[in-house]
């Protein structure tokens, strides 16, 4: 067995994690647009760093523009949130939010920003509460975040990771979506983690499993 | 005689998170299903007085399942175990015939209550 694959049950049991960290996303999602919003089935993957970007491309659309931003995290976990908007979302956006008129690059990527850090802020935050709830996590299980960038904008999935300019070897991929249907927006939220903590997140799995 | 009970998740963790979470001197006997398909064939093979039924799933999902079962008369009790947490999505899946909604993750004492209120145990 490779050192990063995860077991059908590993897998299986850390879908069920993030659908239930996802559920808080999606509710202060729902709150701050006052929309209610259709959450995806999470998808997982253990991928190689050089395959990600026609990974991404896959689970987001491999003709379709999107604009990102990206958050790293660490502390108790280590890695990247990065949050893909598709186009044409990102006008709803403006519009969803209550803004009239045009609003200017500027003005969209602080509506993105903010956007993106509801989603992470909850999904991992959701996450990191399952955790202290059912392992015995050594020592306080907390997250820091950094600030939010606005990554790309208009930009093909492909695009926006260079696998050059990234340390690991192995990446953990998590990603669920969030879509509101009459309005044609949607975000994917991929959360990616270094082959070290792929190691992390199989014991916490594995306690996880066991309590139940 | 064993009053028959279906778990509807896509999860396998998350049906025996709810199994465990049932309480252990009920008379059930459990059904699994995987997807809304699964379950309203399990339902038509009388398989649900109660079904405790996930609302995120492929092929399709709870709010698919409530549809369908209303169009047959819906003869089960269901419990919607959700992550889903929208206020929307609750009243949503009251208005198609759900008798509650129970959010993710379950624990025993939610999982009572609910069978409490509603007579069930």
């Amino acid at each position: 067995m490779s050192l990063t694959a995860l077991s059908n049950d590993q897998r299986d049991a850390l879908q069920e994690l993030t659908n239930i960290a996802m559920g808080q996303a999606g509710a202060s999602l729902a709150t701050l647009l006052d929309e209610f919003v259709d959450l995806s089935v999470p998808r997982i993957r253990v991928v190689e760093v050089v395959d990600l970007p026609p990974v991404l491309a896959d689970l987001v659309g491999k003709t379709n523009l999107v604009s990102a931003v990206r958050q790293s995290f660490q502390g108790y976990l280590r890695g990247e949130a990065i949050i893909i908007f598709g186009e044409p979302g990102c006008q709803a956006l403006a519009d969803l939010m209550g803004f009239e008129g045009e609003l200017g690059e500027s003005g969209e990527n602080e509506l993105l920003l903010d956007v993106a850090n509801v989603l992470s802020g909850a999904c991992l935050g959701g996450m990191m509460e399952q955790i202290r709830n059912f392992t015995e996590t050594n020592g306080p299980a907390e997250l820091s975040f950094s600030m939010p960038l606005v990554m790309a904008r208009q930009v093909m999935a492909e695009q926006l990771i260079d696998p050059q300019k990234v340390q690991w070897s192995h990446a953990l991929l998590l990603e669920v979506n969030f879509t509101i249907k009459n309005r044609d927006f949607i975000a994917h939220l991929t959360m990616l983690m270094p082959e070290d903590g792929i190691e992390k997140i199989r014991g916490i799995i594995d306690e996880f499993i066991a309590a139940f | 005689m064993s009053l028959p009970i279906l778990v509807v998740d896509d999860s396998a963790m998350a049906r025996k998170m709810l199994i465990k979470s049932l309480p252990p001197d009920w008379d059930v006997e459990i059904s699994q299903a995987e997807n809304g398909v699964q379950a309203i064939e399990a339902y038509r093979a009388g398989k649900a007085a109660v079904m405790f039924l996930d609302l995120t799933m492929p092929v399709l999902d709870g709010f698919g399942v409530l549809e369908a079962l209303r169009k047959e008369d819906l003869n089960s009790m269901v419990i919607v175990v959700s992550a889903d947490i929208q206020p929307v999505a609750q009243e949503r899946v009251m208005s198609m015939g759900a008798i509650a909604f129970v959010k993710k993750p379950v624990s025993s004492e939610l999982i009572s209550n609910v069978l409490k209120q509603y007579g069930v145990i």
